[in-house]
């Protein structure tokens, strides 16, 4: 079976051509998913180059417009739904940030500890130096660290990371129903939530080479907050059966 | 401007834009017709101010403070009734978008080559949430 490497971009036009490059390098077993969120500078066009480039592996999806990345990664998962044989979804930045060397960790971790979901920790032992985030952010990591330490007695040391390798009972699950905005801590919840099976795996990340972050100073006080509503709502919510 | 004329004009304003917006699509009837019995009881109310000053007096609610606060309180269960409605429609939207960027996807793949393009298995449950989603 093959798996499924999903890249969500909006206004990625200085990385994303990077981005795909190492990605191609990678066994044939990896296809790879450009999703574009309604991107206003050349992103698309380059996609489309991209996926015309080399049809058999790079597939490129454009969102009329800038829907958020929950909802651009979502279209992975919901991609690899319709279109089936494929084993684990692997969600890759597409600002440079992510090392594709540790895609294949990631799998194999998913593999050998049979993981629902297995995420790429910049904070784990072993995970080097690389790019840490800034203090304040690393605040707010540590605080919803702590918070699903507390709801589900699982600690998670990178809950905010975007490098995350799915599972088929996982990735069902997102096609169906994922947050739309900051997806990553609470879809984590979800899963522990849902006695999925959890995992880190030490990994190497550098600063964004190119396009802008979400999450500015203005917006980290309505991060935090909604986040922290999403996860207390989510955990007051019964278990919900897993699509088979 | 006293009391009665206030809640005629406002009626009056009330019913009007509400058939305007209507007319021009803006609105649909379904939320027209809540605004209208709101523009309707401020009718009433402004060409019979007796009967507002009776059922003040029933409710024990004569002071004008506490008017406001009926008023602050049926306005607000609506605007909370709007914002779930455009939460649903964000979601209906959303997924329509991913639909069809995913289909233009597919389209393209037919028309530009001879790759095997495999049936959509859009899954069941994904199928009903949508029609649900539309339905409401």
């Amino acid at each position: 079976m093959k798996n499924l490497i999903v890249v969500p971009a909006y206004n990625e036009e200085t990385s994303l051509e990077e981005t795909v490059r190492k990605l191609r390098a990678l066994p044939r077993e990896f296809d790879i998913l450009v999703v574009n969120d309604g991107s206003t500078d050349r992103t698309g066009v380059i996609a489309d180059e991209l996926a015309h480039a080399d049809r058999q592996r790079v597939y490129t999806v454009h969102l009329k417009h800038n829907c958020g990345i929950g909802v651009a990664v979502q279209t992975g998962y919901l991609f690899a739904s319709q279109n089936g044989g494929y084993k684990y979804v692997i969600q890759f930045d597409g600002d440079g940030q992510h090392d594709s060397e540790s895609i294949g960790q990631l799998v194999v971790a998913c593999e050998r500890d049979e993981l629902d979901l297995c995420v790429g920790s910049r904070f784990m032992n072993g995970a080097g130096g690389g790019f840490q985030s800034t203090p304040l952010r690393r605040v707010g990591i540590r605080f919803f660290g702590l918070l699903l330490g507390c709801l589900t007695r699982v600690r998670v040391s990178d809950p905010t990371s975007g490098f995350r390798c799915a599972g088929p009972r996982a990735w069902r699950w997102f096609a169906e129903s994922y947050p739309d905005d900051y997806p990553e801590p609470e879809s984590l919840f979800w899963c522990l939530h849902n006695s999925m099976k959890v995992g880190e795996v030490p990994v190497e990340m550098q600063a964004r080479r190119g396009g802008e972050s979400s999450i500015d100073s203005l917006h980290s006080v309505y991060y935090m907050t909604k986040v922290t509503l999403a996860i207390l709502c989510a955990w007051m919510r019964r278990r919900e059966p897993a699509i088979e | 401007m006293n009391a009665e004329l206030f809640m005629l004009l406002g009626g009056t304003i009330g019913f009007l834009l509400t058939l305007y917006w209507v007319r021009c699509r803006d609105l649909r009837e379904k939320y027209a017709v809540g605004w209208m019995l709101v523009a309707t009881i401020l009718l009433l109310c402004g060409l019979f101010p007796s009967v507002i000053m009776r059922l003040a007096d029933a409710s024990r609610l004569s002071y004008p403070a506490a008017v406001l606060f009926v008023a602050l309180t049926f306005i607000y269960g609506y605007a909370f009734s709007v914002s779930v409605s455009l939460t649903r429609q964000h979601r209906t939207s959303n997924r329509l978008l991913q639909q069809v960027a995913l289909l233009e996807e597919r389209l393209r793949r037919l028309e530009a080559s001879d790759l095997p393009v495999s049936q959509p298995t859009t899954s069941q449950e994904s199928q009903r949430k949508l029609k649900e989603e539309c339905v409401v």
